[in-house]
């Protein structure tokens, strides 16, 4: 458990973060949301030790950790929102250089960067010039060496940025595969649909402050007021949108393009399906029964949280 | 452990950089040009004996040599911390378990290598003046020694220069000014103070020369009896040039080297008013009853 306590980070005049307080549970994929100039790399940079917070407490595991660099460096892997690399080194040597500085004895630095290659999907590129390498590739190749020590918690700051779809698919199943390691995983973006089906929780930050934190649906809920279904009928659409004005916990009920109706629903997953059951018990010929992505639904949240911020 | 990875690889990438083979190659290129001239236009039909041919050609090369370490040991260190900045690298070395000193020094300890590289390949010139005789091995290793120390004030104060300052261009050209104003400073004051050089029994202007390279390197020549360089006295005890700049200079390198390893790491300054807070006594508190 990661617990952040009334973290304050002054730069000069400006404020990057003023009192923002989080709970991160162990082995969770926590997606730190805002706009550019949130505080989300500021508070990344914290967590990594780079940079230290002007008052509060940081606490990893029960122990206070914001004066304790070595502790830090030893529990997290960092990834920054750019690659650095060295451009006349292999795949091989980079990581071994890596490892090398993080103190993994020479004998055992082969057997963990071949590991790491392989979890990567970079092996068949060991010896290749990283600069030869692909965006989405050494993207990759940064997120193994941030593994190099392996550590409890990663810490990416905008993983997904610049990649194409390909990438990111392959970046959230390895991010997936990370969590069934047991790592905790913290990653700041704005791209809110990667985000959102990726993540197990989120926070949203603004201004350098905390407007909402939990699990995705327990956010986009509390703050959009539900979620969003859509519902295709072949027929009966004056009747099915009288009939589900009548069901608690339906709102807001409209029709597009005839046959396909939209609602807003608060409510978890059992009433959801009473939903269903009444539509068909009542007759109406359901065609399609759709809650949409919380993805597109937390944009729309984020958004309107959002609205009139500018980016820095 | 941590150092020698950072070393390793510090190597591996200055070794495989183009820019390196072609410095190398136009270095002896420089040193044997201008020796073969040397040797062409001063033969023995010029009045020159094989001895002084060997004591002339070893005076050329020994002052082109420093020069050129001059000039090209602080590009090895200028850009090696604000390079790694630049390059957005810095963080995942300050995210590791390289200590400031093993940062500092594994960087210096690379860029003298390639400077000492340098050194070294032009070995085999310098052992062409034993063939016409006129120089000892003694006068050699001293030689050598101040070259050595040269490249390390050099390369420790462009290290210095490259943690202190954001880009690499300016800690470049700060580092090479520094080189310029080492070098011809003593003889500017001397000459704006209309001191009485050469130097023998004048006190001001053995101090303004006491860490000056030029100076300790005509130190190591046999300049005879009534050679006009004096020797720097401490405590009774006799020091040639070339010994005070020596201890000079490896003292300004301690110095730098410790700032270096102090300013390397983020917030130089908030760390020290940290550290001068921890050091001063607390107010005694009275107790009142």
């Amino acid at each position: 458990m990661i617990k952040i306590q009334h973290i304050y980070k002054s730069y000069r005049k400006v404020d990057a973060l003023k009192g923002l307080s989080l709970q991160i549970p162990q082995g969770s994929i926590y997606g730190l949301i805002g706009p550019n100039g949130a505080g989300k790399t500021t508070l990344i940079r914290i967590l990594a030790a780079l940079l230290t917070p002007t008052r509060g407490e940081v606490w990893f595991d029960g122990e206070e950790v914001v004066r304790q660099p070595a502790l830090i460096q030893r529990k997290v892997g960092y990834m920054p929102d750019f690659f650095g690399v060295y451009p006349d080194l292999t795949a091989v040597e980079y990581l071994e250089f890596y490892a090398g500085i993080h103190g993994i004895p020479r004998k055992k630095q082969a057997s963990t960067v071949n590991d790491l290659l392989e979890l990567v999907d970079l092996s068949s590129r060991r010896d290749a010039n990283v600069e030869t390498l692909s965006r989405g590739m050494k993207q990759r190749l940064c997120l193994a060496r941030a593994l190099v020590h392996d550590p409890e918690i990663l810490l990416l700051d905008e993983p997904a940025s610049g990649l194409d779809p390909r990438a990111r698919v392959e970046l959230r199943e390895l991010m997936r595969t990370l969590q069934g390691m047991g790592k905790t995983i913290i990653i700041s973006s704005h791209i809110l649909l990667e985000l959102a089906e990726m993540c197990t929780d989120i926070a949203i930050i603004q201004g350098g402050q905390l407007v909402v934190s939990g699990d995705v649906e327990h956010v986009t809920r509390r703050i959009g007021g539900g979620r969003q279904i859509e519902i295709r009928v072949l027929e009966r659409v004056p009747e099915t949108t009288a009939l589900l004005k009548e069901i608690e916990g339906i709102n807001n009920v409209t029709s597009e393009n005839g046959d396909l109706l939209q609602a807003e629903f608060t409510g978890d997953d059992r009433a959801l399906h009473s939903v269903l059951a009444r539509l068909i018990t009542e007759g109406i010929p359901v065609v399609s029964f759709a809650p949409r992505s919380s993805g597109g639904r937390l944009e729309e949240v984020f958004m309107s949280i959002t609205e009139g911020s500018s980016p820095s | 452990m941590t150092f020698v990875a950072l070393l390793t690889k510090e190597l591996r990438l200055r070794l495989r950089r183009e820019r390196t083979i072609w410095v190398l190659i136009s270095y002896l290129l420089v040193m044997t040009l201008l020796g073969f001239l040397f040797i062409s236009r001063n033969n023995p039909s010029n009045g020159y004996t094989v001895s002084t041919l060997g004591y002339g050609l070893y005076t050329l090369l020994v002052f082109v040599q420093l020069s050129l370490i001059m000039f090209i040991t602080p590009a090895f260190t200028t850009t090696s911390i604000n390079g790694e900045k630049e390059r957005q690298t810095f963080d995942l070395l300050l995210c590791s378990r390289l200590s400031a000193f093993e940062l500092v020094a594994g960087k210096l300890v690379a860029g003298l290598a390639n400077a000492f590289l340098l050194i070294a390949a032009s070995i085999p010139l310098f052992s062409l003046v034993f063939f016409f005789g006129g120089v000892g091995p003694a006068q050699v290793l001293q030689t050598t020694l101040v070259f050595i120390v040269t490249a390390i004030v050099v390369g420790t104060f462009g290290l210095f220069c490259s943690t202190l300052l954001k880009r690499p261009p300016v800690s470049t050209a700060i580092a090479y000014m520094f080189c310029i104003m080492w070098v011809i400073t003593p003889w500017l004051l001397s000459f704006l103070l209309q001191l009485n050089v050469p130097f023998n029994n004048n006190a001001q202007a053995t101090l303004i020369f006491i860490g000056n390279p030029i100076l300790a390197m005509i130190s190591t020549f046999t300049l005879g009896p009534g050679s006009p360089l004096g020797s720097y006295s401490f405590y009774g005890t006799s020091l040639a040039p070339w010994i005070t700049f020596i201890i000079i200079n490896l003292l300004l390198t301690i110095v730098l080297l410790l700032l270096s390893v102090w300013l390397v790491k983020p917030n130089p300054i908030g760390r020290l008013s940290r550290l001068m807070e921890k050091r001063r006594p607390k107010d005694k508190v009275v107790a009142t009853t």
